[in-house]
C-alpha cells in the first residue's frame, strides 16, 4: 500500500443525526453521535434491532448523506471525496446483494474489475474457504458461504478501512468463527474496523471499544471492562442461604450490596468482586460448607446492555418531556 | 457528467451480459426480436415500384424492436431486477461510479441494438435496398433514439415494483414508441399530434435520412442536402424527447427497494 492515512482516527463521527421523511411523519433515526474509530482498533456499535446502527453506518458508508453533522473516514468527506474514500474502505452491508445467476468467481472477477488494486481472486478465495465453490451460482450458496463471498469482496481492495454491518448474523457458529479471526487479522495489519451488532460475545471478543446504542444515541462506550465497571459483579452458587447453615448471611458480606435466590440457587452482586469472594470462601471454609456451582465474574457487557435496555422505558419518557 | 473507467465500466459491462446469455427469456428479447423484423425485407420483390416503402417499414420497424427490447425492456428488467437483489446498492459502496453503474446495465443491450443498425445496412443492400443517403444523421438517429429509451428504462424502473410489474409498466412508453406508426392511417389532425411523438420522429429520420422519402413519400425525393433540413424538426423532436426522459431519470433514480 503507497498511501498512508494522514495522522488522527480513521473515522471521526461528531454529533451525527439522521432522519426519514419530513413534516410530521419525519423520524430521526440518529439523535446526534460522536464516535472515533483509532487506526488499528475494532469498534463495535451495539444495539437491539431499530436502535440506529445502519442508519448511523449507512452515513459512513457514504450510502447516504448526514441530515444534520460531520463524518471523516480517514480524514476525508466519505460523499464528497468519495473515489478516494472508497478505494481506501472496504463495505459489508447487512444483506448481501449479488446477482443469483453469477458464479462465485465471476462474481468476484466482477468486483475485482471495480477495483483500482484488487488482490488475485484465487488469493481472496483461498481466504474466506471459498476455493472448491468457484463455480457454483450465488444462488446456491449456502446463508454463510454467500456472506463469505461477500466479505470476500469487501476485502478484496486490501482497505484501511472496513465496514462490517452485522458481519455474523444468521451464520453458524464455525463460521462465525472464521469471521472473527478475520477480523483480528485486519486488526492485527493496521486496519481499522467498524462493526454492528447485536451479538454481546462478538462485542466483547472482537472490540477494543464498544458503543452502546439505543433509541438513536449512543448511550455508553468505552472498552468492555470499563463498560461493566460501573456494574456489580456477581458471585452464584447452589443452595438457598436456609440451606446452608454452616454460612453466615450473605447479605451481611463485604462489599455484597443485593442478594437473590432463584431455582435453588443464590446470586450476590458485589462492588468489589475479590473482597467479597475472599471473604465467602473464608466463611464457607470455617463453616466447612461446600459450594457446589461456585461461580464468580466481573459485570459482563450482557449485564450491562440488559441494564440499559430495561432502563429504556424511563429513558424514552425522559427524551419526550425534553421534545415538548 | 464525470467520465467513466474503461476498465470498471466493461468489467460490470461483462457480468451483465452473462447475466443476459444466461436467461433465456432475455436472450430471445434482445437478440432474436430486433433481427426478426429485417426479414420483412425479403418479402416484396425488390427493385419494383413502391419496394421502397416496404423496405422503410422493415428498417424502422428493426430500429424501433431494437430501442424497445434490447435497450428499453432488458435495461428495465435489469435494473428492477437488481434492485432488488440490492446488487445496485452493494455495488455502490464500492469504487464504481453511478454512471458506471448504470453504464454497464446498459451496455450489453445498447451494444446489440447498435449492432442491428449496423447489420441491418447490408442486409437491407444486399436485398435489393439503397445505402442510407446520409449515414452520418441516420448514426446520429439511432444513436440518440437508444439514449432516449435507456433514460426511459430508468425513469421507468424508479415505479415498477418487481421484474414481473415491468410487463405492466412498461406499456406506457411502448405505446408511445409505436403510436407514430400507428398513427399512419389516422386523420391529419390526429397525425399532427402523433407526429410528436417520438417514435414517429424516429420512422421520419430513418425515412429521410436513409431512403431520402419526404414526408408521406414512399418514393426518393431528397437529394443528400436535402436531407438536413427534413431532418430537422423530427431530430429536434427526438433530441427533446431525450432530454425529458433523462430529466425524469435523473430526478427518480432508486439504487434500492422501498422498505
Amino acid at each position: 500500500m503507497t498511501t498512508h492515512a494522514p495522522p488522527g482516527p480513521h473515522i471521526e463521527v461528531r454529533d451525527l443525526r439522521r432522519s426519514y421523511g419530513s413534516g410530521t411523519t419525519a423520524f430521526e433515526a440518529v439523535r446526534g453521535i460522536d464516535l472515533v474509530v483509532e487506526p488499528g482498533t475494532v469498534v463495535a456499535l451495539l444495539g437491539t434491532n431499530g436502535a440506529g446502527k445502519t442508519s448511523a453506518l449507512e452515513v459512513v458508508e457514504g450510502l447516504a448523506p448526514p441530515t444534520a453533522g460531520e463524518v471523516r473516514v480517514l480524514g476525508l468527506d466519505p460523499v464528497a471525496d468519495r473515489a478516494e474514500v472508497r478505494r481506501r474502505t472496504g463495505v459489508l452491508l447487512q444483506t448481501s446483494g449479488f446477482p443469483a445467476d453469477l458464479t462465485v468467481g465471476e462474481t468476484l472477477a466482477m468486483w475485482a474489475a471495480t477495483m483500482t488494486v484488487p488482490r488475485p481472486v484465487a488469493d481472496a478465495l483461498a481466504d474466506l474457504d471459498l476455493a472448491d465453490r468457484v463455480d457454483v451460482r450465488v444462488r446456491s450458496l449456502s446463508g454463510g458461504e454467500l456472506r463469505r463471498l461477500d466479505l470476500a469482496c469487501t476485502l478484496l481492495g486490501e482497505p484501511e478501512v472496513v465496514l462490517l454491518d452485522e458481519p455474523t448474523t444468521g451464520l453458524d457458529p464455525e463460521s462465525r468463527r472464521r469471521v472473527w479471526d478475520l477480523v483480528a487479522r485486519l486488526r492485527g495489519r493496521g486496519c481499522s474496523v467498524l462493526l454492528t451488532t447485536h451479538h454481546l460475545e462478538e462485542a466483547e471478543t472482537l472490540a477494543d471499544r464498544v458503543a452502546i446504542m439505543h433509541a438513536g444515541r449512543i448511550v455508553r462506550e468505552g472498552t468492555p471492562a470499563e463498560l461493566g465497571a460501573d456494574l456489580p459483579a456477581t458471585i452464584r452458587f447452589e443452595g438457598t442461604p436456609a440451606e446452608l447453615p454452616g454460612l453466615p448471611d450473605p447479605a451481611a458480606l463485604p462489599a455484597a450490596v443485593r442478594v437473590t435466590t432463584e431455582h435453588g440457587s443464590t446470586t450476590v452482586e458485589s462492588t468489589d468482586l475479590q473482597v467479597t469472594l475472599t471473604a465467602l470462601l473464608a466463611a464457607a471454609a470455617e463453616g466447612g460448607v461446600r459450594l457446589e456451582g461456585l461461580d464468580a465474574r466481573s459485570a459482563t457487557l450482557e449485564s450491562v446492555f440488559l441494564a440499559i435496555a430495561s432502563g429504556a422505558h424511563s429513558d424514552d419518557r425522559a427524551l419526550e418531556g425534553a421534545d415538548r | 457528467m464525470t467520465t467513466l473507467s474503461l476498465p470498471r465500466t466493461v468489467g460490470l459491462a461483462r457480468a451483465n451480459a452473462t447475466l443476459v446469455v444466461r436467461n433465456r427469456l432475455t436472450l430471445v428479447y434482445a437478440v432474436v426480436l430486433p433481427l426478426l423484423p429485417l426479414l420483412l425485407l425479403l418479402v416484396g420483390d425488390s427493385g419494383s415500384e413502391g419496394s421502397g416503402g416496404a423496405g422503410a417499414a422493415a428498417i424502422v420497424t428493426a430500429l424501433m424492436m431494437a430501442a424497445l427490447f434490447p435497450v428499453f425492456y432488458n435495461l428495465l428488467s435489469q435494473l428492477v431486477t437488481r434492485r432488488d437483489e440490492l446488487v445496485l446498492k452493494r455495488l455502490r459502496t464500492g469504487e464504481a461510479t453511478d454512471a458506471e453503474i448504470i453504464t454497464s446495465l446498459a451496455l450489453p443491450g445498447f451494444v446489440i441494438a447498435l449492432g442491428t443498425a449496423i447489420v441491418a445496412v447490408p442486409v437491407a443492400m444486399v436485398l435489393g435496398q439503397d445505402a442510407p443517403l446520409n449515414p452520418l444523421l441516420y448514426a446520429v438517429t439511432v444513436v440518440v433514439t437508444l439514449l432516449l429509451f435507456a433514460a426511459f428504462a430508468l425513469w421507468t424502473a424508479a415505479w415498477t415494483k418487481n421484474a414481473e410489474a415491468a410487463q405492466i409498466t412498461s406499456m406506457p412508453v411502448i405505446l408511445l414508441a409505436v403510436l407514430g406508426q400507428v398513427a399512419i392511417g389516422f386523420p391529419d389532425e390526429v397525425r399532427r399530434f402523433t407526429d410528436l411523438t417520438p417514435g414517429a420522429a424516429m420512422t421520419d429520420l430513418v425515412r429521410v435520412t436513409w431512403f431520402g422519402f419526404d414526408t408521406g413519400d414512399v418514393e426518393r425525393t431528397l437529394d443528400f442536402a436535402d436531407t438536413w433540413a427534413a431532418a430537422g424538426q423530427p431530430l429536434l423532436v427526438l433530441v427533446a424527447w431525450a432530454l425529458l426522459a433523462v430529466y425524469l431519470a435523473r430526478r427518480s433514480m432508486r439504487w434500492e427497494p422501498r422498505s
